[in-house]
């Protein structure tokens, strides 16, 4: 990697004082119209390019991935960053002062790009320039001249030793300039606007003005992904939860009031409570529907908080979000019947959100039925989560089938030829054969019966084809 | 003009009835409206009732699909917003079947039905051929602890979001059901109960228990001579030659109700197909 210092043959433009830049007039008597966008823009500023020509074999997610973790750096030294294609700019006359110099930010920057280019395999070099306008230093960049240029009035005879490659042009318009005897960027300058206007097209032309200043060049800024995490030391050892409920409150003013800027929600966050010598107690809590209600976050950490148990008492809290999401509004409904089934939805959604609070998602199922003619694999216990996928309505058997099925059949005594469970059992109907599952390995082969037993309870039983025979309990009709 | 029957005869029904009653006696007229008033409130309003018997009287619950249930039960029905313990000796002595056509209504009106630790898992075949949609069940599975089993029968009746909540428990003490039975009328609720056994002076608005028809003490009440009636009513045989036996429902306990009632049901579908038990008896 060339240090600009170190590489004597390059034109290294000294700055100059900030105020030559522009000079304003103050006129004591006549009102200054407030500065226009373009104005602005123009406003000194000096733009940090960075060129991977590396990036460009890779698929477009995978850039744009990388992209965004390069960013994540920049963020580190300006405010304002912005992607490219293979290319980060981003402002750096802003942090200047800070970092003590374009040469010092440099140093701070680039041992950190290497690395990182390093943990991803990648080629460590890269492309540098800074100059006064966005697309200045994105040509400096590509051009792999690694300059610094201060001020605008030097930027067309820096630029103007760049190739033409530099421009982003199809192959036509490149074959073009050729032919016209255009080999470098200053041949360009020398040519007039309209002309080129007319043979190129304007984006041609206003990528040219942009470079040298002279057009303004709005900007999509990278904006980082939100992040929410808020911690609080307590003043003493806290062993009741109870107690830390109003910090939590606290904690879910502050995320809420986030949330609310952001216009985004929540469905996932964790709250983890800190012990001394032991590794912390965090709390997972999702939420069916996201939300940044404050009651609702609240009245779910209460019922988390209710059943738990600590190992140590608590010297500090922490809150985090996990995933944010974007904010859907509750819009009223216009017909009281189609608003009393979405109000029912909601309160069942609320409800499910608490059930799953206070006994984990483990234990509420949701009951589907499955075509299978074995009746242990009739049934499936789905998460409720699940969005609700309406089977296909199957032909339902229309011989009996009991409410109940028992997790394992159980064995049934046979006494003096007769069958007892708890009392004696009368076979009422069947048999119902069910052959099925050969081909799993678990060869089931049963005749089904309808039976009564003594007591007045109605019983599902089988005898097994294969075997010893045996009779089985399989399901009450209850 | 009579007043039409408003809240005030809630807070206080005696006094405002014993006003009008010396005021209105002197014409017919007034005097059928009065009953008529009285009558249409005392059908409406579960909260007031006569200090007699009121099984069968009143609309205001909910069919249980059985008419000789509805005839014993007060207000024709299951009540709305409150807690029914069903009782009986073990698990599945027809108790499911006699909530099936409730189950089927409230599946009807898109609500769901919450199953607290039912003791053996749910055969979804058997409820699409009850006509009950599985998809809109809810279980909880056995093996959560008590605790938290009542802990969301409480919070699903108080917040009304489920039509109908079936739990099972072996035992609860009376304030327990007191506490849940609150819960119902404040989500406006049905709430379920099965138990083993109760205790006696439970909370709940409807008591059932669910049991065999007992031969021994009917036969012993009646007489020897009409022992032959009491068998064959006991096994009532059906078309193709089938015996269904009759399950006998006990109204322990219903709000407003004094005599204790029982009714005997067939619960169970009696056309069971491809029947053949004699060949099989023998095992």
């Amino acid at each position: 990697m060339k240090e600009q210092e170190s590489t004597p043959g390059l034109p290294l433009i000294k700055p100059s004082p900030a105020a030559a830049d522009k000079i304003i007039p103050l006129h004591g008597r006549a009102k200054q119209p407030p500065p226009t966008a373009a104005e602005q823009t123009q406003a000194p500023s000096l733009w940090y390019a960075l060129h991977l020509p590396q990036l460009a074999e890779l698929t477009d997610k995978l850039q744009q991935q990388y992209l965004e973790q390069l960013a994540q750096l920049a963020t580190g030294v300006s405010s304002s960053v912005s992607f490219h294609c293979c290319s980060l700019v981003f402002e750096v006359r802003s942090s200047l002062r800070y970092f003590g110099g374009i040469n010092a930010l440099h140093g701070l920057l680039a041992p950190r790009i290497v690395k990182q280019l390093q943990d991803w395999n990648l080629e460590p070099r890269f492309r540098y320039a800074a100059s006064p306008t966005v697309t200045g230093s994105l040509l400096l960049a590509r051009g792999d001249r690694n300059l610094l240029v201060h001020r605008r009035d030097n930027l067309r005879s820096a630029l103007g030793r760049l190739s033409t490659d530099v421009l982003e042009l199809n192959r036509e318009e490149r074959r073009r300039l050729y032919n016209m005897g255009v080999r470098r960027l200053q041949d360009l300058w020398r040519l007039p606007t309209d002309g080129l206007r007319k043979r190129f097209g304007s984006s041609f032309v206003n990528q040219l003005q942009r470079a040298l200043g002279e057009r303004p060049e709005p900007q999509r800024y990278y904006q980082p992904p939100p992040a929410f995490s808020s911690s609080y030391d307590l003043l003493c050892e806290v062993e009741n939860v109870q107690l830390l409920l109003p910090v939590l409150e606290e904690f879910l003013a502050q995320l809420v009031d986030f949330l609310r800027r952001r216009d985004l929600s929540t469905s996932r966050l964790v709250v983890s409570l800190i012990h001394e010598r032991q590794s912390c107690t965090s709390i997972t809590m999702g939420l069916r529907q996201p939300s940044r209600c404050r009651q609702h976050l609240l009245q779910l950490l209460e019922i988390h908080f209710n059943n738990l148990a600590v190992p140590a008492p608590v010297i500090a809290l922490k809150m985090q979000v996990v995933r944010f999401d974007a904010y859907l509004g509750q819009s009223g409904e216009l017909l009281h019947d189609s608003g009393k089934t979405s109000a029912g939805s909601r309160r069942l959604d609320l409800f499910m959100e608490q059930l799953q609070a206070r006994i984990g998602e483990e234990p509420v199922r949701k009951i589907a039925s499955v075509a299978e003619h074995c009746p242990e694999y009739a049934t499936s216990q789905q998460d409720p989560l699940l969005a609700a996928r309406r089977a296909a309505d199957h032909p339902c058997t229309d011989n009996p089938r009991p409410l109940w099925l028992l997790p394992e059949p159980q064995v049934l005594k046979v006494c003096n030829g007769k069958l007892y469970h708890h009392e004696s059992l009368r076979i009422l109907s069947g048999p119902e054969r069910i052959e099925t599952r050969w081909w799993s390995g678990t060869d089931v082969r049963r005749d089904y019966y309808v039976a009564q037993e003594d007591n007045g309870s109605r019983l599902w039983i089988y005898r097994e084809k294969t075997g010893d025979r045996c009779w089985f309990l399989h399901g009450i009709f209850a | 003009m009579i007043k039409p029957p408003c809240c005030s005869y809630i807070k206080s029904p005696m006094t405002t009835i014993n006003e009008t009653h010396g005021e209105f006696t002197k014409t017919s007229k007034t005097k059928a409206y009065r009953d008529e008033a009285i009558g249409e409130l005392l059908t409406r309003n579960p909260v007031l009732w006569r200090g007699c018997d009121m099984s069968g009287l009143g609309n205001y619950g909910q069919p249980t699909g059985y008419p000789q249930l509805d005839d014993i039960l007060p207000g024709r029905g299951w009540p709305h917003n409150a807690i029914v313990e069903i009782v009986s000796q073990q698990w599945g002595m027809g108790e499911l079947q006699l909530l099936v056509p409730l189950m089927r209504e409230i599946v009807r009106q898109d609500k769901w039905i919450l199953w607290i630790s039912p003791p053996y898992l749910l055969n979804s075949p058997a409820l699409l051929q009850a006509g009950i949609d599985p998809e809109q069940i809810l279980v909880i599975n056995l093996n959560t602890s008590c605790k938290d089993a009542l802990w969301s029968m409480e919070k699903a009746l108080q917040t009304g979001s489920c039509g109908l909540v079936l739990a099972w428990q072996n035992w609860l003490p009376d304030r327990v059901v007191r506490r849940l039975q609150l819960a119902a009328e404040t989500g406006k609720t049905l709430g379920v109960l099965f138990q083993h056994r109760i205790s006696k002076y439970s909370q709940s608005f409807l008591r059932l228990e669910v049991k065999k028809r007992n031969n021994k003490k009917q036969q012993r009440r009646i007489g020897k001579r009409c022992e032959r009636d009491q068998l064959a009513a006991n096994w009532v045989e059906t078309r193709q030659g089938d015996y269904c036996h009759k399950t006998e429902i006990v109204v322990l306990k219903a709000r407003g109700n004094f005599r204790p009632l029982s009714v005997q049901l067939n619960l169970y579908p009696e056309n069971l197909p491809h029947q053949q038990p004699d060949r099989y008896n023998n095992p």
